[in-house]
């Protein structure tokens, strides 16, 4: 059976029907068509999907929609806008971490997740939390390489 | 991966959680951080038609210390707030290393401290996808007459993957279990069932609740290890939690190790070595090889038993000479 739940993403309130089976992931990308959140392995073991709830890094792919309800959810939607990228994006195109960027959305909502909280982490903490996510194309030096220079270069990364 | 269809309830008071359990039998399932369960739902080894999400309910959460200094975790503690907690960090380090050694920093988001004690064994046959399985007939755990895992098998060898069980054996934890009229408190050691079919002694519209953990006090010192194939975002090959209390002749020591079977497995002798003859090189690496013959290790979930004991070995050697430097 449907039930009306209500879910914040990036700022705006949405009011939905969704069956209790639904995943987040399946509820942003079909039902709100946020298709910047990516599923992969679908099974908490790749990162693609993560999403920033209530400020922690979660998988959508393993949360139950109508157990949203009422929490705070950011995607790589909110992050950047027309007139430029949001730091951490940058940094990613020009180090060269994104290849078919597939993995991109995930790695950065982990990385923003981790700079909201603390906005000087050390190599160890990076790696700590890149290692929740998997990247086939540029095999995670440059992920771990674009994170740390988004946070050396100073930039304002919230 | 779409997950099967299911009633979904949401109590707001644990009494009105273990009234739903009890009134719903074995239909229903409790679903906490849903790490693990989700997985299984989606390769449909389960397919309850009632799930209970526990994870709101209030009285679940809590951290707090006793007055005699004890620690009392509420079962749906987030294994990440934990690790930040004062408490765990100030008076049980090592528990806070088995707690960082879970799945990844989002899995640790999302998971819980009950979860992880009640963690499905897992078996490389047992999960995959549906089709993987119905490729050929089920096994013991799937109503089959075969194991597919250890050919020749009589029972279900899944492997208990807990990582944080072995840590809280070795501190001495209890935990209390709960059913709509019932209350007990029984030692996490006994939590856990050998028989091949049950993991753990819950019976029907029985939960846990909550872990209490004793304080360590004066030269109590304790450390937990763990072996994978990678570090991050992995399940342990071998991983050990060991403690000694006291000190002296009346020195007790514990050696628990979990993911080698389908329990974790108290190390007695291997401990006893070293509570005889002391903390010195010799007794150690004695009590590593005396470990090995302990254990009861199966060939499942890609390491062989052979690869175990070596790895039993080495974890005992090392928490040993850790809680010797300590
Ligand atoms: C990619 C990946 C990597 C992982 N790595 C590790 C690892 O390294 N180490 C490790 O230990 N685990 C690991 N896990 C498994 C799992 O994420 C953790 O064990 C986690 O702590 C489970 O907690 P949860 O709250 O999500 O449990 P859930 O998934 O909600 O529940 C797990 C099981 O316990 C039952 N249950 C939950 N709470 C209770 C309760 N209070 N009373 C009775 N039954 C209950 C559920 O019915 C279910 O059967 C991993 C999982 C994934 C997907
Ligand atoms: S150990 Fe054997 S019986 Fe148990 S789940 Fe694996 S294949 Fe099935
Ligand atoms: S799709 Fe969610 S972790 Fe891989
Ligand atoms: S850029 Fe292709 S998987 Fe990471």
């Amino acid at each position: 059976m449907k039930s009306i739940i209500t879910l914040n993403v990036n700022g705006e309130v949405h009011e939905i029907a969704v069956n209790p089976w639904r995943t987040l992931v399946d509820v942003l990308r079909e039902d709100l068509k946020l298709t910047g959140t990516k599923r992969a392995c679908e099974q908490g073991a790749c990162g693609v999907c993560t999403v920033i709830m209530d400020g922690k890094a979660i998988l959508s792919c393993l949360a139950l929609a109508v157990d949203c309800a009422g929490h705070s959810i950011t995607t790589i939607e909110s992050l950047g806008s027309s007139d430029g990228l949001h730091p951490l994006q940058q940094s990613f195109i020009d180090n060269g971490a994104v290849q078919c960027g597939f993995c991109t959305p995930g790695v950065i909502m982990t990385a923003k997740a981790l700079l909201d909280e603390n906005p000087n982490p050390d190599d160890t903490a990076i790696k700590e939390a890149l290692a929740g996510t998997y990247c086939r194309c540029t095999g995670h030096i440059k992920t771990v390489e674009a994170v740390k220079k988004a946070v050396q270069a100073g930039r304002e990364v919230k | 991966m779409r997950l099967p269809r299911f009633e979904y309830l949401r109590p707001s008071s644990l009494y009105e959680c273990l009234e739903l359990l009890e009134g719903s039998g074995h239909e229903s399932r409790i679903m906490a951080g849903g790490t693990d369960f989700l997985v299984s739902l989606k390769q449909g080894v389960i397919s309850p038609q009632k799930v209970i999400s526990i994870r709101s309910v209030p009285e679940l959460g809590s951290v707090s210390e006793d007055a005699e200094g004890n620690l009392q975790i509420g079962a749906c503690a987030n294994l990440s707030d934990l690790v930040k907690h004062s408490l765990v960090l100030k008076k049980l380090p090592a528990l806070h290393d088995a707690i960082s050694s879970v799945g990844s920093m989002h899995i640790r988001n999302m998971a819980t401290i009950g979860g992880n004690l009640c963690l499905a064994p897992r078996c490389w046959y047992y999960n995959q996808s549906k089709q993987w399985r119905h490729a050929v007939e089920g096994c013991y755990r799937t109503g089959g007459k075969v194991c597919h895992a250890i050919s020749g098998s009589k029972r279900c060898h899944a492997i208990n993957s807990s990582d944080t069980a072995p840590m809280l054996i070795a501190l001495g934890a209890r935990v209390c279990l709960q059913k709509k009229d019932n209350k007990r408190w029984i030692s996490l050691r006994e939590f856990f069932r050998d028989d091949g079919r049950h993991h753990t002694v819950l019976e029907k519209g029985e939960m846990l609740t909550s872990v209490i953990i004793p304080c360590e006090t004066g030269k109590d010192r304790s450390t937990f290890i763990k072996i994978q194939h990678r570090k991050g975002l992995d399940f342990a090959i071998g991983s050990i939690g060991a403690s000694v209390k006291g000190n002296g002749r009346k020195k007790e020591i514990s050696l628990i190790i979990n993911s080698i079977s389908s329990v974790p497995l108290f190390l007695a002798k291997a401990a006893e070595t070293v509570m005889e003859s002391g903390f010195n090189e010799s007794a150690i690496g004695k009590a590593a090889e005396i470990a090995r013959g302990e254990t009861g290790a199966v060939t499942n979930l890609f390491t062989s038993a052979g690869y175990k004991r070596q790895i039993v070995e080495v974890l005992v050697k090392r928490a040993l000479s850790s809680l010797k430097r300590k």
